[in-house]
Order: structure tokens, then C-alpha cells, then sequence
């Protein structure tokens, strides 16, 4: 059996703490083993050595958002999962552009947190719902360009059904479906500011044949897509 | 609710009165102080004519330089082309005034400067100082010209000292209050900014304050008889309630940020209903979603209390903005086929049943 996956929790609520301890738990493979809570992030790296695979990380610490704090951990060398009660899409994107692995809403903790936690080690791409829809919601002019069946797959995830059932909507197999929306996540991790764990996602995924390198553009070209409007308009007699 | 005044078209109002001052000034000038110097002194030039002629030229490049202003800041060609007409006009009239006398009967310089100012008030300081000093030259010119008379050209000195200073002062001061306009404008803007967000969070946090009243006589007697050890946690009606009032006490902290919107109520009813029935409903958004127009708001609403009626425990209920509309879709165990409402009023709706679980997309199309 393969060895689990070291993980370690920062979160101020104890009773969450013991949550996700409790969901952890209760994997039935027990791939993932817990080695250190934390109440904020001075407390992650007075803990042991070798530090954790992953953490968990609580983006509200002691009523503060440590979103910025992200790029530290994972110089590093931490993949991170971010685990938040805020789902403001804004707040996801940050997140992942910073350098999170993947994002969790403490809604979807139950079903999600596990999973994404493995995928993180693996530098393979996670994507929530609550992921979809601030890929969904995205409007800035940096983001990448995505496919209309990666954007109608992303969609119907977001909409609640199983990938199963996307699948058949989209008339693909399931497999097609977790493969457009992991490259949908994969173009993100080509953009913005750079962090070794977007790198190691990327290279991940193009190993595992998700994305071509082709695909990977840094950001969309307007002037592709969609003529721009005019943002000046001439002064009388110039 | 306030409308927001553009800040540029504040400023712009401001700006343009500060223009027509400057227009009257100029052209008050020209008409009532070159005019009237050069009637008073009409015996003493050598060609009335020809001063005539050259006050004219001078009004005409007045006109045109007020229609450039009053226009918009001028390009470089025709604003120079004002300025370099009447500094032509003005040497011109000065060269044929009589030698000696120019201190006297010369109307032109005064008029010469005003124009310049006028055109090139809104464009770079340094372009004014280029023409007031090619303006100090000419005079200088035609004095050598003339043959240098001492007192003429130490009056000239005096008034032309004086003059550029005052041409100077007017288009510096006129920058001064365009800055303050700008800036006067982008305070207002942010006031009014200020005074909506305030309003809207004022509408928000009064519905926030009737859903929390609303828990009060819902979760609240609930936690009271969990506590008093009357309701039983294993009981799986009291499961179901504690869902239902979880699930409600979730909507009422994610809904924080939401911008008030009809089709959004409307659908929080809706879901009102179905939770009082023991499902839990989860509402979610994404993008900033158009306005739907009322009948098309009553078919995406009729769908939804069609499915919310036959869903069994849970429900998600999400609205996304995409192209040219808005996706409404719904995800319940409705164990079966639930007949939908007819689309129409522009909706299209689609369901697809996967064993126990309904999903169902109301799509608004704008055009």
C-alpha cells in the first residue's frame, strides 16, 4: 500500500479543526494521515520536521484573511487546500492565484475535502463547485480563454449534477467531463503570478495529457475574440 | 435615488463657463479697447484703411478662435494657425503706424496677446510662453525696424511687461480653477457613490434583519427543545427540521453580499416554502446576472415551485449569467419526472432525469 498522505490543519475554530480531524478519519483507505493542527501559521512552522504534504489552510485566522500569506507556504514547499466559509468568488480567485492547489467552501468540506486533499498531493488539478462558479463569475481581462464545452462542462458541475450526469447531458463520457474541467483548472495555473505549485500542476497535467502545451496561453487575446471598443473618442479639431 | 453626475461632464460644465469668460474677455477687448484706440487716433496713421483691414483680420481670427474653444481644447494646427494670423495682423499694423508714435495710436499688440491666449489657453503652458515671447519679438522688431526710439521703447517695454503678465495670470488662473472643477467634480462623484452604497446596504441589511426575525420563531424553539431534551436527535423528523433550519441559517450568512434582485426573492420564497416542508434548498449565483422582465420571471418561478413541490429532501437552486441571459437551474431528489410549465416569453427549459435526481435549466435569452 502506498504510503498516506501527510496532512496538517490551520484552523482558529477547534471545532472545525475536529471536523475535518473527524472526516479524515473516517476515509475508508485512510490515505491521508493527520500530523499537525495548528491555530495559525507561526504555530504550522514551529511544528515537526519533515513538515506535512499538505495543509489545510482556514482563510480566516483570528478574523484576518491570509490569502496573501499563500505564496509563503508554498515557497515552502506546502501544496495547499484552501478551506473557507467565504465563497465570494473574488476571494477563490486570489486564492488560487496565489498558489492554492484547490478551494473548498466549508459547505462542500464533507464531500470535497478529502479528495482534494489527495489530488493536491498528487499536484493533480481539484475543482469544486464553488471552484466553478468563480471560474464561471470570472471577468478579468487576464483570464484565460476557455472552450465552450469546457465553460458548458464547468456549468452543469456547478449546477449540482453528478460528472456522470454532465456527462450525459454533454452527450461525453464522464471521463471527457473531468478532463475539461481540469483543463479549464490548468489554464488558470498558466496565469497570473507565478508559484512552483501552479508549475508543478501544469507540468502534471501535461503529463497526464489534460492540456498540450499548445494550449496553454498565458492570457486571452481580445483582439482574437472580440473587436475592441473604442476607449477614446477624438477631440473636436484634433 | 440620486443619479450620479458624470464627473467629466461636471467638470466640463465648469470648464466651459471659465472658456465664455474668457471669449468675452477677449472679444471685449478687441471691440472696446483696440476699437476705440483706433478711431480715436484715426487722423494720426499713415493708412486708416489698411488699420482697418487688419482690426478686421484680427476679429476674424477672434471668431474663429472662439468657435475652436468653445468646441474643445484645439488641435495644434488650427489653434496656431489663429495665433500666428493675428500676430501676422497685429506686426502688420504696427509696422505702418507712423514711426515714433507707436506708444500712441498702436491698438494692436494688446489684441494680438488676448488671441493667443484664447486658442492656447487648454494646451501646454509652454506653447502660450513660445507665443507671448514670439509676440515680444516681433514688437522688438518692428522698434528696430522704426529706427529705436528711446521713449517709445521703453514704453513699449512697460506695456508689454505689463500685458504678458496679464495674459499670463489669466490662462495660469483659468488652469487653476479647471483643476479645482476636476477635482471638485470627482468629490461629488464619490459622495454620491458613497450615499448608493449606503442605500443599498441600508436594503440589504433591513432584509437580512427580517430573515433573522423570521429564524428567531423557527430555530430558535428548536435549539430550546434540542436543549430541554424534548426533541430527540435520533428522531429523524427532528434531523430533517435541524437540516432545514441549517440549511436556512446558511442562506442568511452567504446572502451578505447579494445585490437585491427580483428574480432572486422570488426564488428565496419559493425555496421559503419548500424548507417549511423539511427540504433543505441551497441558492447560488455566479456572474452578475441581467434583469429578467416580469413574465419571464414568472416561468422560471412557476418551474421552480414545480420542482421544489416534488423534491423529496434537498434542492439547489443555481442562477449563472451567460451569454446574452441567464441559466437558472435546479437539481432535486424528485424521484421521478416532474411535468414542467410551458416555456415561453423567451425561457427555454430542458430537464434531464438520472435516476432519483431532477435536473432542470430555465434559460432567459435577452434577444
Amino acid at each position: 500500500m502506498e504510503q498516506p498522505v501527510t496532512v496538517a490543519i490551520i484552523e482558529d475554530h477547534p471545532v472545525v479543526t475536529e471536523g475535518v480531524a473527524s472526516w479524515i478519519r473516517s476515509d475508508p483507505g485512510d490515505r491521508v494521515r493527520l500530523v499537525q493542527t495548528a491555530r495559525d501559521l507561526t504555530g504550522l512552522h514551529a511544528g515537526p520536521a519533515p513538515p506535512a504534504d499538505v495543509v489545510i489552510l482556514d482563510l480566516e485566522l483570528s478574523g484576518e484573511l491570509v490569502t496573501t500569506q499563500i505564496p509563503d507556504l508554498v515557497a515552502a514547499g506546502y501544496r495547499v487546500v484552501a478551506f473557507s466559509g467565504h465563497s465570494d468568488p473574488a476571494i477563490v480567485m486570489e486564492t488560487l492565484d496565489n498558489g492554492a492547489h484547490a478551494y473548498v467552501s466549508k459547505d462542500e468540506g464533507r464531500d470535497h475535502l478529502v479528495e482534494a486533499v489527495l489530488a493536491a498531493a498528487a499536484d493533480r488539478p481539484y475543482v469544486t463547485r464553488s471552484q466553478a462558479r468563480a471560474i464561471l463569475a470570472d471577468q478579468r481581462p487576464a483570464r484565460p480563454a476557455l472552450s465552450e464545452q469546457e465553460r458548458q462542462a464547468l456549468l452543469l458541475w456547478f449546477q449540482g449534477m453528478s460528472k456522470a450526469s454532465v456527462g450525459r447531458r454533454m452527450s461525453i463520457s464522464e471521463n471527457t467531463v473531468r478532463q475539461y474541467i481540469s483543463r479549464a483548472r490548468a489554464k488558470y495555473a498558466a496565469t497570473g503570478r507565478t508559484a512552483p505549485s501552479k508549475d508543478a500542476l501544469l507540468a502534471r497535467a501535461i503529463e497526464d495529457g489534460v492540456i498540450k502545451p499548445g494550449e496553454i496561453m498565458p492570457y486571452q487575446s481580445f483582439a482574437r475574440t472580440q473587436p475592441i471598443a473604442p476607449a477614446w473618442v477624438p477631440r473636436a479639431g484634433e | 435615488m440620486t443619479t450620479v453626475q458624470p464627473r467629466a461632464l461636471m467638470s466640463g460644465r465648469y470648464q466651459r463657463a471659465f472658456t465664455i469668460a474668457v471669449v468675452f474677455l477677449v472679444a471685449g477687448w478687441h471691440l472696446a479697447g483696440a476699437g476705440g484706440q483706433l478711431l480715436h487716433n484715426r487722423p494720426d496713421y499713415t493708412s486708416f484703411a489698411f488699420q482697418c483691414a487688419m482690426w478686421l483680420v484680427m476679429a476674424l481670427a477672434i471668431t474663429a478662435g472662439s468657435v475652436l474653444v468653445l468646441r474643445g481644447t484645439p488641435g495644434w494646427l488650427p489653434a496656431w494657425s489663429v495665433a500666428v494670423v493675428a500676430l501676422a495682423a497685429s506686426t502688420a499694423a504696427a509696422a505702418a503706424s507712423p514711426a515714433g508714435q507707436m506708444l500712441a495710436v498702436n491698438w494692436s499688440w494688446g489684441s494680438a496677446g488676448w488671441t493667443g491666449v484664447l486658442v492656447l489657453l487648454r494646451r501646454r503652458f509652454t506653447e502660450l510662453a513660445w507665443f507671448l515671447a514670439a509676440e515680444a519679438l516681433a514688437v522688438l522688431g518692428v522698434q528696430v525696424w522704426d529706427g529705436l526710439h528711446r521713449t517709445d521703447l521703453a514704453g513699449f517695454l512697460a506695456v508689454l511687461a505689463w500685458s504678458t503678465g496679464a495674459q499670463a495670470a489669466v490662462a495660469a488662473g483659468v488652469r487653476a480653477l479647471d483643476v479645482a472643477a476636476g477635482q471638485a467634480a470627482g468629490a461629488a462623484r464619490s459622495e454620491n457613490a458613497a450615499r448608493e452604497r449606503a442605500a443599498t446596504a441600508e436594503v440589504i441589511r433591513a432584509a437580512r434583519h427580517a430573515r433573522w426575525l423570521a429564524l428567531q420563531e423557527s430555530a430558535v424553539p428548536l435549539v430550546a427543545e434540542l436543549a430541554a431534551g424534548t426533541a430527540d436527535p435520533g428522531d429523524a423528523q427532528v434531523r430533517i427540521r435541524c437540516a432545514v433550519q441549517a440549511a436556512r441559517l446558511r442562506r442568511l450568512l452567504a446572502e451578505g453580499d447579494e445585490v437585491p434582485g427580483s428574480l432572486m426573492h422570488e426564488l428565496h420564497a419559493s425555496a421559503d416554502v419548500a424548507e417549511r416542508r423539511g427540504v433543505a434548498v441551497e441558492i447560488e449565483t455566479a456572474g452578475s446576472l441581467p434583469q429578467v422582465p416580469g413574465p419571464a420571471r414568472r416561468v422560471i418561478t412557476d418551474a421552480a415551485i414545480a420542482i421544489l413541490t416534488a423534491a423529496r429532501s434537498q434542492a439547489r437552486i443555481t442562477m449563472a449569467a451567460v451569454a446574452s441571459g441567464i441559466a437558472v437551474s435546479f437539481v432535486a431528489d424528485t424521484g421521478a419526472v416532474v411535468p414542467l410549465p410551458a416555456a415561453g416569453e423567451g425561457v427555454a427549459i430542458e430537464q434531464q432525469q438520472d435516476g432519483g435526481i431532477l435536473w432542470a435549466e430555465a434559460r432567459w435569452n435577452s434577444r
